[in-house]
């Protein structure tokens, strides 16, 4: 369910820090019919080419000021994930993804207020670096 | 005589709002133009911040109900009992959200808000004297799936009962009435790998007035032979447990309820030119006129998460095609 509101078209792209790049960063969609804070957040998956990405790379916004890695997230509770808005998820990776054709498949999953398991949501898409 | 008023629940129209096709405004508008009374707004799902929204949000939001003159009904309340991944909140930390909740309603001038089924029934005594002081009634959801027979809503109904106030009741999601298997999940389950099998035997079910929900309870969660027969897969016997969610209850189930009911979802899955597919509408309207309902009927359209790959979100249409219905049907029964 939900796999609709996973990685938004088009927003996967290269970050650069002085001029040197430090990583890639996408964009979701909420999988779930409301906002909640971020500590709901139960897990967020990336994977590039068949490789998952270690977990402990990702770096988690609402408001593309304040990162958390998933860790962290974890007691944040004052920032809340809004239905509507996008979540911007980091992956820090020297070099970010090479130039050319890539398959990144994005899984996250989010816990709801009364159904017992996460709602987890799963989208690849072909992501094109210039 | 029964007061039966239409509303339409803004759930109805999320896809609309998640893609900003429109905004809250534009959707308040279309609700008011379609012909409904009144809305049903889930705060968390388009109030930013809820429940800690800003005075902004406030005067936008009476704004819109002083321009469209719809009456602001019903707000849908969770209970995040699992906000961090170690532990479960305290019993003092849900009712301090719940009272924050109540606030929030109060600043919006709703007088009513529905917990989301599986709300325990402890939190009603201490919420109590917040409803009274701010004038808002609590309900709890009764979903298929999570309704009559399930441990948690009967305890919640016999602290209702208990505490007689008459700022605590229920809302009914019409879900609990299907008289058939929506066709439209069927298709939607189908594409993703769903055997026919499956469905053929649920739709059995319903064809002997019965549903998965009460077989599976009365065969203590044991599947029967011929449901083993029907499953062709693993992922057969992944999704079996999800379809217990659409329950085949006569009408009279709700006789006892009824001085409790605040307030209706009418679930819908798919609107046809005879009516709803899986629900008889004009059957339940025309037993909430004969039992005097005073309330509000709010649309709550489903179909949204069943839309095949594809094909395009028929969220508006759905609504104002259910809502015509409505209007259709009371006109012959209320007059």
């Amino acid at each position: 369910m939900f796999d609709n509101n996973v990685f938004k078209e088009n927003t996967c792209i290269n970050v650069s820090e002085n001029g040197q790049i430090t990583g890639f960063e996408l964009q979701t969609n909420i999988t779930y019919y409301r906002g909640i804070p971020m500590s709901m957040i139960e897990y967020i998956r990336v994977a590039v080419d068949g490789v998952e990405v270690p977990s402990e790379s990702i770096r988690i916004s609402v408001d593309q000021q304040d990162w958390f890695t998933l860790k962290e997230a974890e007691t944040v509770t004052t920032y809340k994930w809004e239905y509507g808005e996008p979540l911007y998820i980091r992956v820090m990776q020297e070099g970010g993804l090479s130039k050319g054709h890539h398959k990144v498949r994005l899984t996250v999953a989010t816990r709801t207020a009364y159904i017992p398991v996460p709602l987890e949501g799963i989208k690849e898409r072909d992501v094109v670096i210039e | 005589m029964s007061r039966i008023k239409t509303c339409v629940s803004l759930y109805s129209l999320q896809d609309e709002y998640l893609n900003h096709r429109m905004n809250l405004e534009d959707i308040m508008r279309f609700v008011k133009e379609k012909g409904a009374e009144g809305v049903e707004i889930l705060p968390d799902q388009m109030l930013k911040g809820a429940p800690d929204i800003s005075e902004e949000t406030v005067q936008l939001w009476n704004k819109m109900i002083e321009e469209t003159g719809l009456t602001p009904v019903i707000a849908d309340v969770f209970l995040n009992t699992n906000l961090y991944k170690n532990r479960t909140l305290t019993h003092r930390e849900c009712i301090d959200l719940l009272i924050k909740e109540i606030k929030q309603a109060n600043r919006l001038g709703i007088h009513l808000i529905r917990f989301v089924s599986m709300v325990p029934y402890w939190v009603i005594e201490p919420l109590l004297p917040y409803c009274e002081k701010y004038d808002v009634t609590v309900a709890l959801e009764v979903h298929a799936a999570m309704a009559f027979d399930i441990p948690e809503t009967k305890a919640f109904i016999e602290e209702m009962k208990r505490v007689n106030s008459p700022y605590v009741g229920l809302v009914i999601d019409t879900g609990i009435f299907c008289r058939k298997f929506p066709r439209v999940v069927r298709a939607y389950e189908t594409n993703n790998g769903t055997s026919s099998q499956v469905f053929d035997y649920i739709d059995t079910l319903f064809e002997k007035g019965t549903d998965l929900h009460h077989v599976l309870v009365e065969n203590n969660y044991q599947y029967p032979p011929e449901l083993e027969a029907a499953i062709q897969s693993e992922h057969d016997r992944m999704f079996v447990p999800l379809c217990d969610g659409y329950e085949n209850y006569p009408f009279e189930a709700l006789d006892e309820y009824m001085p409790y009911i605040k307030h209706f979802h009418f679930k819908l899955f798919e609107m046809t030119p005879d009516g709803e597919y899986s629900m008889d509408y004009k059957g339940l309207l025309q037993y909430l006129h004969d039992h005097d309902y005073d309330g509000y009927v709010a649309t709550e359209y489903e179909g949204n998460r069943f839309t095949l790959p594809g094909h395009p979100m028929q969220e508006k249409q759905q609504v104002e095609a259910q809502l015509s219905y409505i209007r259709k049907c009371l006109k012959e029964i209320q007059g």
